[in-house]
């Protein structure tokens, strides 16, 4: 997703006139020095504009590499679900509530030390001692955990309920070396600015301008590690990216083709996939975005696509009303719903769901029983403005049926706060994203996650309860049969296309700019096995699946 | 004597004022610092609820009622103690600024002071040849060039000599790669660097000086007592700078005043722009991310300079302007 900011927005502008006036194009990049070290430029982390020396991996501020140096004991690829053993080579779950992690021989920490479970145990205890810290949220599920007395290299996580999706949310823990961390005063304020990990890198050199990463000589898998240096400036303005000779950025561009690859034809690709839904929420507390009748007419009246084009510049697809990323959860797509979920414009339609509502057509505009035009109000936040371009198309397209449509943008701050406490008609807003089917439509309608309005909530914003849905998402919980798991997934998916808990609209994009000048290998819509976003950690399977170029 | 401490009474209870009003805006702005940390992860996808909750712990809402969080912000102020950022947690508040003030006072305090004396001197001259070429050029240009934002001249500046003629670099404040230090060679980096920004600023700030001189001392080459001074046959110069400038310059010198005052508050736009790392970047992140701490150090420091220059200025005027003193 993207977000432009004044100056962003202007640099962009003059990314285009660039192009008109098709200045030379300087390679500065990196590259293969004579001496046959590979260096890799990357925008995969923007300085505000100087970079701080935070590695601490658990802290939101952290240097988005910090997940370089750190691992997991599982990598899932959030597009698919798809999940890939790292640090621990497989994991069983012996019942609901129990999870043993084997882990692999042979890993050491980037200070030599050995790699043992338990520094495990340690990391899974350092986040439940310290909540601020836990942001994948592993101290709800776990009640406690201990190195297996028959097995020193086994992990035994006990959880405090039956709780099967726990797994693979504590499998993405990133691991962190006790011998370290255990004299570390307050792990809340540590910045860790020499971070020692189990990762293909470690840190080079420091400065608040640029930073390098090296390889990790002793990692596990140096063989897959093509890079033998990163280089990361702080500054990655969309003219830096198409001037610099960048191997690998995260950046929306404008007419992509015209500005990146034009910049170096041969080498330059892209791409764009599709990530979490971006979707109105409407507000079930409030009528009439509490009538099913009313939100299928305002589902029926969009043309999502369009709403797409404008918004993300026909980068990206309409959303599927199942509430999945499509095409890459297409396995576990419910083949019951038309049309893949997607439910096409049509107006008559429209008209017809709003006349069981109770709005009728009068002259142009759609009244209720005292004449009145229906009149919804959707919130979105200011500044983004590829979310207010789909919105203002919303708004065409509902006056077309006669609805008026009132856009309320509040600063960003001021949005979430909003969004959260539940004080909004209908908000724009993301929703799923994880792949995982438990947690995704937990967060859209889950009872787990609903709180009265004027309290704040972390999940499922727009109240929605469904006495169906919740007993499925506790089915789920607890079931430990895949093709039951499947089947939940599909009830879940039918609830939401029915239902309307949320109006998909468009699929948010993941900006991935990739060159072939040095490296190949980069994930694509043809070999899609990991998103191209360069935080969290999936990188760590680009970085170990690269190849130099020949 | 008296017409200074009156003066300073009036400083100490602005300050106050503004310390006070510091303190009230930054918590009339909707949204809790947690929300803005989460609206910004927001920009890069879904944040979960695990998220959301380990911010939330970690960021909070400021403790305390409004009258405790008063008094121990005034305890803060005194000692000049901030506490840590919210936008870079853990970092503390000082060390930011500390990091950011000097990139700002340099560049934007040098090319103030540069763009006044050449702007008030260019001013001088355009007066004493007014309906000249003399008079003309520089009143047209710098009209002229003022009337752009700054931000777009940053842009074309940007743009045709960072990139098109690439003569100077287009973003930061020094070579990547390099750690700050008082080596010559880096000093030359950083000068560099400080190119293009200081081009913008000077380029459009030039104007308002020209102008302002230019129009105050033709009023004044009107006055009796210069008439009489040429009269007496003084030299052009010494009625040019003694008499007539003298006098004209009094409103210059007040704008000269606040832009010094302001000049801590960095150049927010321009700063952007060219990635430059100082106060206004800095200030900037601290309002998106609701970052009160930083918020509160920084609008401290910007409006405490803005008096103090201010009262100098005052003070400068007493001296330039016996009938002031009264």
């Amino acid at each position: 997703m993207k977000r432009w900011t004044l100056a962003a927005a202007a640099v962009t502008a003059a990314v285009l006139v660039t192009t008109a006036c098709a200045a030379p194009v300087q390679t500065s990049g990196g590259g293969n020095a004579a001496d046959g070290t590979t260096s890799m430029l990357i925008a995969a982390d923007n300085g505000s504009p100087t970079f701080e020396r935070n590695f601490n991996p658990y802290s939101p501020t952290k240097r988005n590499t910090a997940s370089y140096i750190y691992e997991p004991l599982v990598i899932v690829n959030e597009m698919s679900g798809e999940e890939t053993p790292w640090l621990a080579e497989s994991y069983e779950q012996p019942d609901a509530s129990t999870i043993v992690f084997h882990l692999r021989d042979g890993v050491t920490w980037s200070d030599g030390e050995d790699f043992t479970a338990e520094d495990v145990v340690y990391t899974f205890d350092l986040l439940m001692k310290n909540p601020q810290l836990d942001l994948k949220g592993i101290g709800e599920h776990i009640a406690s955990t201990e190195v297996d007395s028959s097995d020193d290299s086994a992990v035994i996580v006990h959880l405090s309920s039956e709780d099967v999706p726990a797994a693979v949310i504590i499998a993405q823990t990133m691991i962190v070396p006790e011998h370290i961390w255990s004299g570390v005063a307050d792990p809340v304020t540590y910045a860790n600015e020499d971070p020692i990990g189990t990762g293909p890198y470690t840190l080079g050199d420091f400065s608040p301008n640029q930073y390098t990463l090296v390889k990790n000589e002793s990692y596990w898998q140096a063989d897959k590690v093509a890079a033998d240096e990163l280089i990361q400036p702080a500054a990655n303005s969309e003219l830096d990216i198409v001037n610099k000779g960048y191997d690998w950025a995260y950046a929306f561009m404008s007419d992509v083709e015209d500005t990146w690859v034009a910049a170096n034809p041969d080498h330059n690709t892209y791409w764009y996939p599709a990530g979490a839904t971006i979707a109105l929420i409407p507000n079930m507390t409030k009528a009439p975005y509490n009538n099913l009748d009313f939100r299928q007419g305002i589902a029926a009246a969009l043309d999502k696509q369009a709403i797409a084009d404008k918004a993300e510049q026909g980068y990206v697809d309409q959303a599927s009303q199942s509430g999945l990323m499509l095409p890459s959860q297409e396995k576990i797509l419910n083949p019951d719903l038309p049309n893949q979920g997607i439910i096409e414009q049509d107006n008559d339609a429209a008209l017809e769901h709003f006349a069981a509502a109770g709005y009728t057509m009068s002259g142009d505009q759609l009244v209720d029983a005292n004449g009145q035009q229906l009149t919804i109000k959707i919130t979105t936040p200011n500044g983004w403005s590829d979310w207010l371009q789909g919105v203002q198309q919303v708004k065409n397209q509902l006056a077309a049926v006669g609805v008026n449509v009132e856009v309320v943008q509040p600063q960003p701050a001021a949005y979430q706060k909003e969004m959260r406490s539940g004080d909004f008609d209908m908000v724009m807003g993301t929703v799923g994203g994880t792949g995982q089917p438990y947690q995704d439509f937990g967060a859209m309608m889950g009872a787990q996650f609903y709180e009265e309005v004027g309290t704040t909530a972390a999940g499922n914003f727009g109240r929605f309860q469904s006495p169906e849905a919740d007993a499925l998402l506790d089915e789920l919980k607890v079931t430990v049969d895949e093709q039951r798991q499947d089947e939940i997934a599909q009830e879940l998916q039918q609830i939401a296309y029915d239902q309307l808990p949320v109006i998909s609209l468009f699929y948010g994009g993941s900006w991935g700019l990739f060159s072939t000048k040095s490296f190949t290998g980069w994930p694509s819509a043809d070999d899609p096995y990991a998103s191209p976003k360069t935080w969290d950690q999936t990188p760590l399977l680009i970085l170990t699946s690269l190849k130099p170029a020949s | 004597m008296r017409y200074a401490l009156r003066k300073f009474g009036l400083l100490l209870l602005t300050l106050w004022a503004a310390v006070t009003l510091n303190f009230l805006l930054p918590r009339l702005m909707p949204g809790s610092p947690a929300d803005a940390a989460i609206a910004r992860l927001a920009q890069n996808g879904p944040v979960t609820p695990a998220v959301q909750r380990a911010i939330e712990t970690q960021l909070g809402v400021p403790g305390g009622s409004i009258w405790d969080q008063y008094v121990s912000y005034l305890h803060n102020v005194v000692t000049l103690d901030f506490g840590v950022s919210y936008t870079f947690f853990p970092q503390q508040v000082s060390e930011l600024v500390a990091g950011a003030l000097p990139w700002t006072l340099i560049m934007v305090g040098l090319v103030t002071i540069i763009a006044f004396v050449i702007g008030t001197l260019i001013g001088i001259g355009a007066a004493w040849k007014r309906g000249t070429w003399m008079d003309s050029l520089p009143t047209m240009t710098g009209s002229f060039l003022s009337a752009f934002p700054y931000f777009w001249t940053a842009l074309l500046i940007v743009f045709f000599l960072g990139y098109v003629a690439g003569w100077f670099p287009t973003s930061g404040a020094y070579s990547a790669g390099t750690v700050p230090s008082f080596s010559p060679e880096f000093i030359g980096d950083a000068l560099y660097h400080a190119a293009l920004p200081a081009i913008t600023i000077l380029l459009t700030s030039l104007g308002g000086w020209i102008l302002g001189m230019r129009n105050t001392m033709i009023n004044t080459l009107g006055e009796d007592y210069v008439t009489f001074a040429e009269a007496n046959g003084l030299r052009g110069r010494t009625v040019a700078i003694r008499y007539a400038a003298r006098n004209a310059i009094l409103p210059n010198l007040t704008g000269f005043g606040m832009a010094l005052g302001g000049v801590v508050g960095g150049s927010l736009l321009v700063e952007q722009v060219f990635a430059y790392p100082g106060v206004g970047y800095l200030l900037y992140n601290a309002v998106t991310n609701q970052d009160f701490p930083l918020m509160q150090a920084l609008f401290l420091m910007i409006t405490v300079s803005v008096l103090v220059a201010n009262f100098l200025v005052e003070i400068l005027y007493g001296v330039l302007d016996p009938r002031t003193r009264r």
